[in-house]
């Protein structure tokens, strides 16, 4: 069993990179209510893959085949500014926006991977392909993470008052829309580039379930922050132990480990209350 | 006295929309003003504009060179899922002042325990926010604006939603603030007859006019019955004023026959 798991180590290195960025910025998407932002950033993010395999296999930008990150962070980045500029002012609500991006994002993916001649299966954008993840990948993986998360670490509580409290952070010369932004666009980029590896429903469970479990068990956003990276990372080490030896698909059985985790949360809140 | 905000022919709106027009008059130093108006009339609005989050499109807003404001925003602005202190909450009033990416120190953590101290909640300083009752909570967003050494002080429908205990020792408090302290002190309500007894001036702004002056001045039948534009009475009880708008004249009893 270890042999099967040390012969797939770069992918779970990989995997813990996701896990980690993810469920950092995961506490912010679950506690400013913006969990189906992050699941439509995701699609968006699929569907620039599925639009750069298309091109490629219609004879255009051949280059891009083997590079489709390039449009899966132009649309990203799109849906951050749409987003972050705060969408839905007019008369459709905001809900309803992430909604509508959601099933145009996903159905395209689909659609133009299915007319893709160098495309995969259309399924390994949902479950993504956590085992091929190889050593450059995980690189890459830390050249995005480790900027972002020091980003966070150092502008913790700039982040923390505009999603807090808007208005008293302006009232103090803070520009909201500035904070907004650019927490968006980390979200933004580490889902861009997750995504590519780990699937939209990998990337949107180590966004939510972890980011729960967290909050669930912490009195505290630095106990919230923890908790919430560590059963991210145990969910991704016993999720990816499991799915080697007994040939499981390694995505879903991350997201499985990461449910068990989150009832287990609720279980001892619970007994706390008791 | 010194002039700390002061609106010479100021237009107030969004976009080409015009809410408010030709609005002159000064926060003095020292002021304790009552903002009143139903919701929707304006109050908001002005109160941006006192803030400088919204500049006027025709006149001026001018402050007074460093002014800091004190600002308590609706209860109900604030996202009480957040897993956080009492303490660390009082903290954000310091956020500006400790400057970008740097974290609270010891002094910061000092004072704010001092503003939990003026408004009577120090023992709560480690308890998770969202276990407090509505009067703390509110007490907690004072601590926060008071931390940060405002001019004014700025709070936005302090009691709305509060039961007549809480409703009393709230007011009581930001009364004490401005008379112990000297605080100038601007209150938003729509509910005159709470404001009218505890403050020195009133400002209405009722059916897109204004009207600002002292209590006695503007607490009258003939101004209360001229901006509500219905009959309104002013008298007194105990020493506490009561405003009561007249009964509609009851309809003719339907006739069944």
């Amino acid at each position: 069993m270890l042999d099967a798991i040390l012969l797939f180590r770069d992918a779970l290195y990989g995997a813990l990179v996701i896990a980690v960025a993810c469920s950092v910025l995961g506490v912010y998407v679950v506690l400013r209510r913006i969990v189906f932002v992050g699941a439509a950033l995701a699609q968006l993010s699929s569907a620039g893959i599925a639009l750069a395999l298309w091109l490629s296999g219609q004879g255009l930008m051949h280059g891009l085949a083997s590079h489709p990150i390039a449009f899966a962070l132009l649309l990203t980045i799109a849906g951050v500014l749409f987003f972050g500029a705060g969408s839905g002012r007019g008369r459709v609500p905001p809900d309803a926006t992430i909604g509508v991006t959601y099933a145009v994002a996903a159905a395209a993916g689909i659609i133009l991977i299915s007319k893709a001649k160098t495309g995969e299966a259309h399924d390994i954008f949902l479950q993504g392909n956590i085992l091929g993840i190889t050593a450059g990948d995980t690189m890459t993986l830390i050249a995005v993470a480790v900027p972002v998360l020091l980003l966070h670490a150092i502008f913790y509580k700039e982040f923390l008052f505009v999603s807090f409290d808007r208005e008293t952070a302006r009232t103090l010369g803070y520009n909201v829309s500035f904070w907004n932004l650019l927490l968006y666009l980390t979200l933004g980029l580490v889902i861009a580039f997750a995504m590519q590896f780990a699937g939209v429903m990998l990337v949107f469970n180590f966004l939510v379930v972890p980011a729960v479990t967290g909050l669930l068990v912490s009195r505290g956003m630095a106990g919230a922050f923890f908790w919430s990276v560590f059963s991210a990372v145990l969910a991704a080490v016993i999720g990816f132990s499991i799915s080697v030896p007994f040939d499981l698909p390694s995505g879903p059985a991350i997201i499985a480990v990461s449910g068990v985790l989150a009832v287990f949360a609720y279980l001892v809140r619970l007994g706390q209350r008791r | 006295m010194t002039e700390l905000v002061r609106f010479d022919h100021a237009t107030l709106g969004y976009g080409r929309r015009a809410i408010l027009s030709d609005l002159t008059f000064d926060i003095p130093e020292g002021d304790f003003l009552g903002m009143v108006g139903p919701n929707g009339a304006g109050k908001t609005t002005i109160l941006r504009a006192i803030l400088g989050t919204l500049k006027p499109s025709a006149g001026t807003v001018t402050h007074a060179d460093g002014m800091r404001f004190g600002y308590v925003p609706q209860r109900d602005q604030v996202d009480y899922n957040f897993p956080l202190t009492v303490i660390d909450v009082v903290m954000m009033g310091r956020y500006d002042r400790i400057g970008l990416g740097r974290r609270p120190g010891k002094r910061d953590r000092e004072l704010a325990h001092v503003a939990l101290d003026h408004v009577g909640i120090a023992d709560l300083a480690d308890q998770p926010l969202n276990a407090l009752s509505g009067g703390q909570k509110q007490r907690t967003l004072i601590a926060r604006a008071l931390v940060g050494e405002p001019n004014v002080l700025i709070l936005d429908e302090p009691t709305n939603g509060m039961d007549l205990v809480s409703t009393t020792q709230i007011l009581g408090l930001v009364r004490d603030l401005h008379e112990r302290n000297g605080l100038t002190v601007l209150m938003v309500s729509h509910a005159l007859n709470e404001v009218a007894n505890y403050v020195e001036r009133i400002a209405l702004v009722v059916n897109g006019g204004f009207r600002i002056g002292a209590v006695d001045d503007i607490m009258t039948h003939s101004v209360l019955s001229e901006m509500y534009r219905i009959p309104v009475d002013v008298d007194s009880f105990n020493g506490h004023r009561i405003v009561v708008a007249r009964r509609e004249p009851q309809l003719p009893p339907r006739d069944n026959a």
